[in-house]
């Protein structure tokens, strides 16, 4: 495992150098740190499927039309069996004991080379069980796709062009940029391998003092750093049992990222860790004492005495969880006032606040009104709601984030399906694998981390971008489809502005 | 299980049934496939390709012009004259596209169609799938690009319409190549993947593949992004001069993706010395691609080429440069689309493939079977590829290309233009069908 502390290096920071001393100590230094130093990598390896997802397609054979069809070559083909037995699929659909009479759909990918070749007998159908999957936001599609990063870890990589609609609501009304000669690196294939995903957790001060013996003044700053900018949120609705609780505290230490637990729950498997936000009400703030280990406690809610008890009893940073609803500009404004280094953002699991607004514009909102501030440095901002795609995670760091918190993902991450809401947190109704293995479960989760992070870098690498925290609130190297079509379409009869 | 090359009779066999099932489905005999179709190519639009494909005319019921992507191409149409002011439809009607417009030296090219095929290299598709397009540009005085994958001996015999691609791995790129071409093509992005490079699976790159790129058989073949060599327009320039002098009668074309600067990258490359701006859009085709990339980088072309076009405009330098767009062009009405937004002409890929049978399954780069695509285009697989006789496949893309200059044609007369030239930029032309008119 790779620890935050060893990642910065701040375990070889013994003592202050002296000018005398500087040229042949910081060289040994240096080397301690080379020593130390390892490229972070997500390790991941493909797994089997415990609850797979409802397969694609459905191949219906006519099964007398497939009858009189072989009687027929047999004639004609006089025999043989090189031609007779030729299937029409690459993929073994048709490869069984009995061939087309017991075809294998769940290896079908939609080739429809089948059903071209014998639009008598042969139907290939997309299967509306998959189809189902999901609801209007999280849809099957982005379950498929979290469902094939968990499976192999990998960037899913296809042949064809895009197959969507062109722009779309939310996310897929943002369009990152690329630069025709910029590169982060020219080594290595692409040069991902220089690109930094690590984020800071905490406030940057805005200067340092230091007293008359060269110490710093006042309160130290709790800085930490984790690897990649996405974090496990609190399980939705009733996801949080146990078993998975355990799952996603060793996922998080393994990729050495933080996950977001109840604060009971921390308590009664007594896994409270440096990798554990252990999350309280406003009205146990006081309980925070109770997690030695913890970097970072979170406040479901603001209530500056309540951050005011926490911090009585706790050195561990307190962070607070604020909602968009209504007012929760001045809840922000109010937390960063009163110290709070880092603000959970939530907005529900469409990505919406309160207001109707979709998270792109909320983050844009809270990052850009403390920039105004300029208070920025002083606060880590995570957010949440409505990222199940590998694409939300750069977008919602454009907008404005510092890191991401998983919600959803998790849940279809580990083969897991719903049968309550999509939209509220609370009335999430999630069945994971009844015989869900924790060893399985953490590699998946590993799997769709190492996955997504890759795809980040495939974003970063695209932008010339050599670290993810230059990224945030780079407005300025994403487009939205709706400005284009306003700057493209402007003055053609019939457009009146914004996409319509 | 052993791969071998099939007997006469089983290529006879699956090439019948295959090429009658396709007439079959493009001549509503079985309607459309219940799984075909997505919103960019809806099952309409394939099948009524494979209509033209099949005839050389254009379907009379099926939507041949459109598809269902809600924007972009699928929101515009043309505003046409009444009917008593349409121009007779006759072969009068010029689709040329001059393709020098420097006035230099170099070659003085026409191409008779304002379209030409996209790379597709030696690897990514078959020999017969790359000899068919180039047979058939041959036939309709246009191009095809070598993509990046080396220069088959074959393509010898059409050299005079084969455009040589040097891409960022400089696989297969040779002194003699750049020699013979007509036109040289950077490319330094693609539509699909800007700004991530090529890659050519390990299952793909096959001895004569590797041969032809200079590498070992059944290794994946990356090509960087970017080229190493630039990290300027002026070094973008030397890449240019050094074609020049390898070839100074060469036309040079500079292929770029579409990031929020395309404008000034186009600029960019006229004063370094490009005749052709060739921009690739965000929705374009690619044998391999990570599904992250293809919606989420750059920009769709339906909203690039008017941003490059103005620039090109304002910098009075739009007539010395010829703007070519790709990526998503998948009909005639598409490319009379993309002219009125600004371009000169178009580039083809997709749209050639799904004549020759594609069903946009995306499994182009191996998919589970790890051979390729299973309709024997996308894949240089002994047994596949032979389902794609050449002859019949030249047929096709003919037919193909027959009918959409025929709507080319139509669409111009019944705006009352003779040449498509006078098309270019006239988006007064066109109409926006507001989202709530089709609600």
């Amino acid at each position: 495992m790779l620890t935050s502390e060893k990642a910065s290096g701040s375990v070889i920071s013994e003592g202050r150098l002296s000018m005398e001393s500087f040229e042949t100590e910081s060289a040994r230094r240096g080397r301690q740190l080379a020593d130390l130093y390892h490229r972070y990598n997500i390790d991941t390896e493909e797994v089997d499927d415990v609850q797979s997802l409802p397969i694609r397609f459905l191949v219906e054979v006519g099964k007398v039309g497939l009858a009189k069809y072989i009687f027929k070559e047999i004639i004609h083909y006089k025999g043989n069996t090189e031609v007779i037995l030729s299937r029409p699929c690459t993929y073994g659909v048709f490869s069984g004991p009995v061939g087309g009479f017991s075809p294998r759909p769940h290896l079908c990918v939609g080739c429809l080379r089948c059903t071209i070749q014998h639009p008598e007998f042969v139907k290939v159908l997309p299967n509306p069980e998959r189809l189902s999957l999901g609801d209007s936001y999280t849809t099957h599609g982005h379950i498929a796709a979290i469902d094939e990063e968990a499976k192999k870890g990998m960037v899913p990589v296809r042949g064809q062009g895009y197959r969507g609609r062109f722009g779309g609501p939310g996310f897929d009304g943002m369009l990152t940029d690329m630069s025709e000669i910029v590169r982060p690196s020219r080594d290595g294939i692409h040069g991902r391998e220089l690109i930094g995903t690590s984020v800071d957790i905490g406030s940057k001060p805005m200067h340092l003092s230091f007293d008359e013996k060269g110490e710093i003044k006042g309160i130290k700053p709790k800085m930490f750093s984790i690897q990649v900018p996405f974090i496990f949120d609190l399980p939705p609705g009733n996801l949080g049992t146990e078993k998975l609780i355990r799952v996603i505290d060793s996922t998080s230490k393994g990729i050495d990222t933080l996950a977001c637990v109840n604060s009971s729950d921390v308590e009664r498997m007594a896994i409270d860790s440096a990798n554990i936000i252990p999350v309280l009400s406003i009205d146990d703030a006081q309980k925070s004492s109770n997690f030695p280990n913890a970097r970072l406690i979170q406040l479901d809610g603001w209530d500056s005495s309540a951050v005011d008890a926490a911090r009585s009893v706790s050195d561990a940073m307190i962070g607070v969880r604020i909602k968009f609803e209504e007012g929760w500009q001045l809840r922000l404004d109010s937390a960063v006032n009163h110290g709070v280094e880092v603000i959970h953002l939530l907005a529900d699991l469409h990505g919406r606040g309160e207001d109707g607004q979709f998270v792109i514009e909320l983050f844009k909102e809270a990052h850009l009104r403390l920039i105004e501030q300029g208070r920025r440095d002083l606060v880590t901002l995570i957010g949440a709601g409505g990222i199940v795609g590998a694409d939300h995670v750069p977008k919602s760091i454009i907008s404005g984030l510092d890191a991401v918190a998983l919600d959803l993902p998790v849940l279809f991450a580990l083969q897991g399906r719903s049968d309550g809401s999509l939209v509220e947190r609370a009335g999430v109704i999630g069945n994971l694998p009844n015989k869900m293995d924790e060893g399985w479960a953490e590699q998946r989760l590993t799997n769709l981390c190492g996955s997504w992070r890759n795809q980040l870098l495939e974003i970063l690498g695209a932008m010339g971008i050599r670290e993810v925290r230059r990224l945030r609130g780079e407005f300025g190297r994403s487009m939205i489809v709706e400005h284009l079509e306003d700057e493209a379409f402007e003055g053609i009869a019939g457009y009146v502005g914004g996409g319509n | 299980m052993t791969i071998v090359k099939p007997s006469e009779l089983l290529i006879e066999k699956t090439t019948n049934l295959l090429h009658n099932g396709m007439n079959a489905r493009a001549f509503g005999d079985f309607g459309a496939p219940e799984a075909l179709g997505d919103a960019r190519w809806t099952d309409e639009l394939i099948l009524s390709t494979w209509h033209m494909a099949e005839t050389g005319k254009i379907p009379e019921k099926l939507n041949f012009k459109t598809g269902n992507s809600d924007g972009g191409f699928d929101r515009l149409k043309f505003q046409f004259l009444d009917e008593s002011e349409w121009v007779e439809h006759s072969e009068k009607i010029s689709t040329k596209l001059d393709l020098n417009r420097r006035g230099d030296e170099k070659n003085k090219i026409s191409i008779d169609i304002p379209w030409y095929g996209g790379g597709m290299s030696y690897g990514s598709v078959s020999i017969n799938v790359m000899m068919s397009r180039a047979r058939n540009a041959r036939r309709w005085n246009s191009f095809i690009s070598t993509g990046e994958g080396g220069y088959p001996t074959e393509l010898r015999e059409v050299e005079e319409n084969v455009i040589t691609q040097v891409a960022t791995g400089y696989f297969g790129v040779e002194e003699d190549t750049i020699q013979a071409a007509p036109i040289v093509e950077f490319k330094y992005a693609q539509g699909a993947k800007p700004g991530l490079g090529g890659h050519l699976l390990a299952v793909k790159a096959g001895e004569d593949v590797a041969k032809l790129r200079g590498s070992v058989p059944f290794v994946s073949l990356f090509s960087p992004f970017p080229f190493h060599s630039t990290y300027s327009v002026e070094d973008h320039s030397k890449h240019l001069d050094w074609i020049e002098t390898i070839n100074p009668k060469a036309l040079l074309s500079v292929k770029v993706s579409t990031p929020h600067d395309v404008d000034m990258v186009a600029v960019g490359s006229f004063y370094a010395g490009a005749h052709i701006i060739h921009l690739d859009g965000g929705y374009g085709g690619t044998g391999a691609a990570p599904e992250i990339a293809k919606k989420n980088i750059a920009m769709p072309i339906e909203l690039a080429i008017p941003k490059v076009h103005k620039f090109l405009v304002a910098e009075g330098v739009r007539d010395r440069v010829t703007l070519i767009a790709s990526g998503g062009i998948r009909t005639a009405d598409d490319m009379a689309k993309a002219i009125a937004l600004g371009a000169d002409g178009c580039v083809l890929g997709t749209t050639d493939l799904v004549g020759l049978g594609c069903t946009r399954c995306s499994n182009c780069e191996g998919g589970p079977s790890g051979r390729g695509c299973p309709w024997g285009l996308t894949t240089t697989d002994i047994e596949l590829q032979e389902w794609v006789p050449q002859d019949w496949a030249v047929q096709r893309l003919d037919n193909l290309y027959s009918a959409m200059q025929w709507r080319m044609r139509d669409i111009l007369r019944k705006l009352g233009l003779d040449d498509v030239t006078q098309l270019r930029g006239r988006t007064d032309l066109l109409q926006y069908i507001p989202k709530e008119a089709s609600e």
